[in-house]
């Protein structure tokens, strides 16, 4: 089933256009969500039902003056926002959202690249993602932004180790670390969070850490660091940052989607894409309720909950998993 | 079809190129500049380039796990130190070169003369013609099942050694800490 590169070329191409449209509008949805959840009305100016806000945003994020401290150094400043944005999109490659269909006289896939290591690939991606935050918060000379990189670096550090103990139990019940097997497993037998409820409450926590959601923003938690790493970014640059954490936001739903959920499959199989998109919103939508119902946690709080809950409960969860899967085979 | 696979191999061989001088030229960098934290950041564009050479070894599993594993968790706690101590204070390394360097850098020289020596001798030509592999060669199961058969001593002596790591480094952090709780104030 190999398609000719120019397909996956042009694929990628369309793919990660269409991510950025996803992250408008999930920018949109969170503002909207969260203002009628504080029973206000949120964007409502800029088209119907404000649906014209992100583009208003992106137009003057763009014309923003470039503004910088005169200490901070230049090439990694300006390399960081970018570092975070690579990474945050080309995790997305190896998600796959169909079956795959059969175009003119061409195959094409229901995913850019099929590897068979595409879920080491997928962490790999996020542990180089930290370097945006370190360096940008060691690049802009400021206190501020040192600590809040630093505070940065340790949270996802430490929740990176829960995030990748806790699909454990999928790999070894998919038995395989290449995402469209899982898939194709889930379709076969049951999905998966039925079986790997624990695995799967870890991986929600985990992935909120990651993602310095609230209510684990404690990297930016503007009552005490001003806003973290990206404290000296304006314009644009800050908008990368932004740009990356809502991606990740998106990929790592879409990873929950395809480990727990079934990936494309539904009840009417046709609608591949369209179930695998109606899943990731609803993720999405879970992670912003969460975000308006919980307060920020304190620092020592998050890592106590990190090394001392979720790691000794995926730990377990792995160990039992490995266990149950010998046993039945 | 000669056409896509003639580009293909184009391709493959400009990669190599690219990833082998960004490894030898990150490798200058690491020991040429005074500032300790863009020796590490060169370090990691070392480590990065060495795993696209894993890749084109068609071993896609080293190269993530060296990514992730060397490049991702091992570089962000140097950079998390060096960051926290804030080089551009003080450099240690500033001023030209001593003796020390001198001498650093004939022995690597010698041991590069010695290595190349070594393989050319224990090589018999066969480095000259390329071998096939199969298709599972590098894949997550081949590593997994080499680890539990072949090389089973050698995997469970290493978790032991990361395990003994991992108890020291606790109670090296208990114990400094315990002395400065018992401190008494001034």
């Amino acid at each position: 089933m190999t398609e000719p590169w120019w397909i996956s070329l042009i694929k990628a191409g369309v793919i990660v256009n269409l991510i950025m449209v996803a992250f408008a509008y999930t920018t949109w949805l969170e503002r909207k969500l969260l203002a009628r959840m504080q029973n206000r009305y949120g964007p409502n100016r800029a088209g119907p039902y404000g649906l014209l806000q992100p583009f208003a945003d992106l137009i003057k994020l763009v014309r923003k003056e470039s503004f910088f401290p005169v200490a901070a150094q230049h090439p990694l400043y300006i390399a960081a926002p970018i570092v975070s944005m690579f990474t945050a999109l080309a995790a997305f490659a190896v998600i796959p959202f169909g079956a795959g269909w059969q175009i003119w006289h061409y195959h094409v896939n229901g995913e850019i690249a099929n590897v068979s290591i595409a879920l080491i690939l997928i962490f790999a991606l996020g542990s180089v993602g930290v370097y945006g935050a370190i360096i940008g918060g060691w690049a802009s000379h400021s206190k501020y932004s040192l600590l809040g990189a630093m505070r940065t670096c340790a949270q996802l550090v430490s929740y990176e180790v829960s995030l990748a103990l806790s699909v454990l139990g999928v790999v070894l019940m998919g038995q395989s670390l290449n995402l469209v097997d899982i898939v194709n497993k889930q379709g076969a037998t049951i999905w998966f969070f039925i079986p790997q409820l624990a695995g799967l409450l870890v991986f929600v926590f985990a992935m909120i850490a990651e993602t310095s959601r609230p209510p684990f923003d404690l990297p930016e938690a503007d009552t005490e660091l001003v806003a973290g790493y990206h404290t000296e970014y304006g314009g644009m640059r800050w908008g990368l940052f932004q740009t990356a954490e809502y991606v990740n936001m998106i990929t790592l739903s879409g990873l929950a989607v395809t480990l727990f959920f079934g990936g494309w499959h539904g009840p009417y199989a046709p609608l591949g894409p369209i179930w695998f998109l109606l899943k990731v919103f609803a993720f999405v939508s879970v992670f912003i309720w969460i975000r308006a119902s919980v307060p920020r946690l304190r620092y020592d709080q998050l890592m106590r909950f990190g090394w001392k809950v979720l790691l000794p409960v995926a730990t377990i969860n792995a160990v039992i998993t490995a266990l149950l899967v010998v046993w039945v085979s | 079809m000669t056409v896509v696979a003639t580009v293909g191999n184009v391709l493959v061989w400009a990669v190599w190129v690219l990833a082998a001088f960004a490894c030898l030229g990150s490798g200058v960098a690491v020991v040429s500049f005074s500032n300790p934290f863009y020796s590490a950041l060169a370090l990691i564009g070392n480590l990065g380039s060495l795993a696209v050479l894993y890749l084109l070894l068609s071993s896609e599993f080293v190269a993530a796990a060296q990514v992730l594993v060397y490049a991702g968790a091992v570089m962000v706690m140097f950079l998390f130190v060096i960051a926290y101590v804030d080089p551009r204070l003080e450099s240690p390394w500033a001023g030209g070169p001593g003796w020390q360097a001198i001498g650093a850098v004939l022995a690597a020289a010698a041991l590069l003369v010695e290595i190349i020596v070594v393989i050319g001798l224990n090589a018999d030509g066969s480095l000259a013609h390329s071998h096939d592999v199969g298709g599972t060669f590098g894949s997550p199961g081949y590593i997994g099942r080499l680890f539990l058969t072949d090389h089973l001593l050698a995997f469970e002596i290493t978790s032991i050694v990361l395990l003994v790591a991992a108890i020291g480094g606790v109670i090296l952090g208990s114990h400094s800490r315990r002395s400065e709780e018992g401190v008494a104030p001034l």
